[in-house]
């Protein structure tokens, strides 16, 4: 049985076996040309969104952030954008498992748009400006579905989602099982580090 | 899109490559009849079965979104599958038979419904899928289990996390037993034992579970069916009278709408779609739908409720993410309808011990979704070593409300697409609380710290085509057989007349193999 040797390894045997070529990385715009980048590295190289805008790729940067600590970093808003331009079908988002219905880009908009309307009405300023601790009631409500005002998908729905989105990066990947310790032991190398 | 001109004929099309669809495929390619068989998701094989949670998601359905709504809404999107393999290609190999109780409940409480077959009826079947499948268990353990012959293989190992949970299980006096699985312990039949990865919900490559990638797929490959992906059956059509379909209308993968011939159409879909494409089939003298002259086509539909219930180890390791996704152990003293209080009915299965990947919908940052920001960090720091969780799967009873119908959204081929509409019935919702608290009970029982039950989930599809004995009352006969269509047969947990709490899988190959030799031994006679 294999425990704790070394987390970012794979095991010797027959998982190794199966590995598969590393392809799949998602192709992102720098510079006007295609790169195959991961989202973190498409956030550092600044690579163009396709589906979301500035302003809303910094508002679900700061939503996710005050989630997932380090989801921002991870590229939450890149990794969400790459995969709101891929067909439904192969779309890695949890949105799909969600239900969400479609166009999926219309959902995390809206979602977006309802969450920083209620911080500018209830916190007195756009989300991506308020600290954690200020933002911490208005984020309470979601789940729940309490907050007001809410104008825009189920909020327990767009919370789970985003909140999903966030913990796939931050969590879900071979680094960050390396990170906590958990052993990956994959039999098919996925692509890129998740 | 333009209709092709010569359409094919074979002895029979099979919509849906899933766990039915590759099964009758096997079974009339190897009698020697042509098979045609249509799925609309992509042909996967072993090498697309990436470890990881996040590019597992390529595996559940990619068509046309399913509506979700009532008031306990079910998962479509998790549950359904998307390409050849079907929902078992991701599924998790949990494999307990149904109880004989299961079958006559309409008989023995006046509740919900009575199938047209008892257990001792598939039983053999039952016996004969294990075989050829492969399923690791311990009989003797099971108590509960109902007549049938061992399991060919021994069980599982278990890791840390079924050890301590079933101490709570113990010292309350209750009993666990290897959870049984169709994954190999053992080699078997050319396929390698498990690894204990936890990979199971990303489809398992190697072939230790057993997904149709490595069960019936490749016999209905080798005796000569032929699969077409990419196709999306949109609509079966009439045949010469209301009570014959000529085969199905398609649209390929270039989008050009196809038809296939065929003397029979096994309708394998899945519990959703086959609902969908007979309401969707209203050609000829078929108004109301094909098959549907009950006006019961998607009623009935069933789930299972989960009860989730958590707590830490912090003195131990508890291996959470080692294991297999379904289940370590299990226990089934509840199985009976009526015994977890008066207010609640129906049965109850314990499954000790998935394993958890730190991220997903079942993975540990699931289990407190409440938690965000710096508690979340540090819930995760301590519960990807110490968490452990057991579900408690209860009965939902068949409520002729709960289905499948079409929305008003348009799908592929002007066809209108589906919506699952699912409320519990109160002595249903019951049942999961009360399963809750007597997990919490068992839990503590056991020396978990912080124990929580978190809300009441749901899992698998079951019900919508349901069989029964009287036309006026059900959709097909206990083979899957139309009580409208002659030449239509439909197969899948959508048959189920009562969910039972167990994973349907297993029940839904022992009524595959034998609704298709049923169908091998008329069709050759």
């Amino acid at each position: 049985m294999q425990t704790t040797q070394a987390f970012d390894e794979p095991a010797p045997d027959r998982r190794t076996l199966l590995k598969s070529a590393a392809f799949g990385l998602f192709a992102f715009t720098v510079g006007g040309g295609p790169m195959m980048l991961t989202p973190a590295e498409a956030r550092t190289r600044g690579a163009a969104l396709a589906k979301l805008s500035a302003d809303e790729a910094a508002l679900l940067e700061a939503f996710g952030e005050a989630l997932v600590p380090g989801a921002r970093a991870a590229g939450i808003a890149h990794f969400v954008d790459a995969n709101l331009a891929r067909p439904h079908s192969e779309s890695l988002l949890t949105a799909r498992y969600l239900d969400v219905l479609p166009p999926n880009d219309a959902f995390y908009k809206a979602g977006l748009a309802a969450l920083d309307a209620a911080s500018r009405t209830v916190l007195g300023a756009p989300f991506a400006q308020v600290s954690a601790a200020a933002a911490k009631p208005l984020i309470t409500a979601m789940l729940p579905g309490t907050i007001t005002p809410w104008q825009g998908p189920p909020p327990p729905l767009f919370y789970l989602a985003v909140r999903s989105d966030a913990a796939d990066l931050v969590y879900g990947t071979r680094a960050a099982f390396a990170r906590m310790q958990v052993p990956y032991m994959a039999h098919i190398e996925p692509p890129a580090d998740w | 899109m333009a209709a092709q001109l010569s359409p094919k004929r074979t002895d029979a099309v099979i919509v849906g490559a899933g766990a039915a669809g590759n099964l009758f495929a096997a079974a009339l390619a190897e009698a020697g009849k042509s098979v045609l068989v249509l799925d609309p998701g992509p042909a996967w094989q072993a090498r697309d079965l990436y470890s990881s949670s996040i590019w597992a998601r390529r595996l559940r359905w990619g068509g046309p979104v399913v509506e979700s709504t009532g008031g306990h809404a079910f998962g479509a999107g998790f549950n359904m599958g998307w390409g050849t393999g079907g929902a078992a290609l991701h599924h998790y190999g949990t494999w307990p038979r149904l109880m004989p109780s299961d079958f006559t409940m309409r008989s023995d409480f006046g509740k919900g419904l009575d199938w047209p077959i008892g257990y001792d009826d598939l039983r053999p079947f039952y016996d004969r899928i294990q075989e050829e499948v492969g399923v690791s268990g311990d009989a003797d353990a099971e108590v509960w289990r109902p007549a049938g012959a061992p399991y060919p293989l021994p069980p599982l190992q278990q890791f840390a996390q079924a050890r301590l949970l079933a101490k709570g299980f113990h010292a309350l006096g209750m009993k666990t037993a290897p959870s049984p699985m169709a994954i190999l312990s053992q080699d078997y039949k050319g396929r390698p034992a498990c690894l204990y990865d936890g990979w199971c919900d990303a489809g398992c490559p190697t072939g230790a579970l057993a997904n149709p990638l490595v069960t019936y797929h490749p016999r209905a490959v080798k005796a000569g069916a032929r699969f077409v992906n990419g196709a999306h059956v949109t609509q079966l059509i009439p045949g010469k009278t209301a009570r014959a379909a000529a085969g199905v209308e398609y649209i390929d993968h270039t989008g050009t709408v196809q038809t296939a011939l065929a003397d029979m159409v096994i309708l394998a879909a899945s519990t959703v779609s086959n609902p969908a494409i007979l309401l969707n089939s209203t050609g000829g003298a078929w108004t109301s739908g094909a098959g549907n002259s009950s006006g019961l086509v998607g009623r009935y539909f069933m789930t299972h409720s989960i009860a989730s219930v958590y707590g830490f180890f912090d003195g131990e390791e508890t291996e959470n993410y080692m294991g297999v996704t379904g289940a370590q152990a299990t226990n089934m003293d509840h199985y009976g309808k009526q015994s977890l209080g008066s207010d609640a009915f129906g049965s109850l299965q314990w499954q000790l011990a998935p394993t958890m990947k730190p991220n997903d919908l079942l993975g540990v940052a699931m289990a407190r979704a409440d938690l965000f920001g710096a508690e979340l960090t540090a819930f995760m720091e301590r519960a990807v070593h110490h968490l452990a969780v057991m579900f408690g799967f209860g009965e939902g009873l068949p409520v002729l409300e709960n289905r499948i119908e079409l929305s008003d959204r348009s799908g592929p081929g002007g066809t209108r697409t589906p919506r699952v509409v699912h409320t519990f019935a109160p002595e249903s919702v019951k049942l999961s609380e009360n399963a809750a608290q007597l997990g919490l009970k068992i839990i503590k029982a056991g020396g978990a710290a912080e124990p929580w039950a978190g809300p009441m989930a749901s899992a698998h599809m079951m019900g919508g085509t349901i069989m029964g004995r009287d036309a006026r009352t059900s959709i097909t006969d206990s083979f899957g057989r139309s009580h409208d269509i002659d030449n239509l047969v439909i197969a899948g947990p959508g048959l189920f007349p009562t969910a039972g709490a167990m994973n349907p899988n297993f029940t839904n190959h022992a009524l595959a193999l034998r609704s298709a030799e049923h169908l091998v031994a008329q069709w050759l006679s």
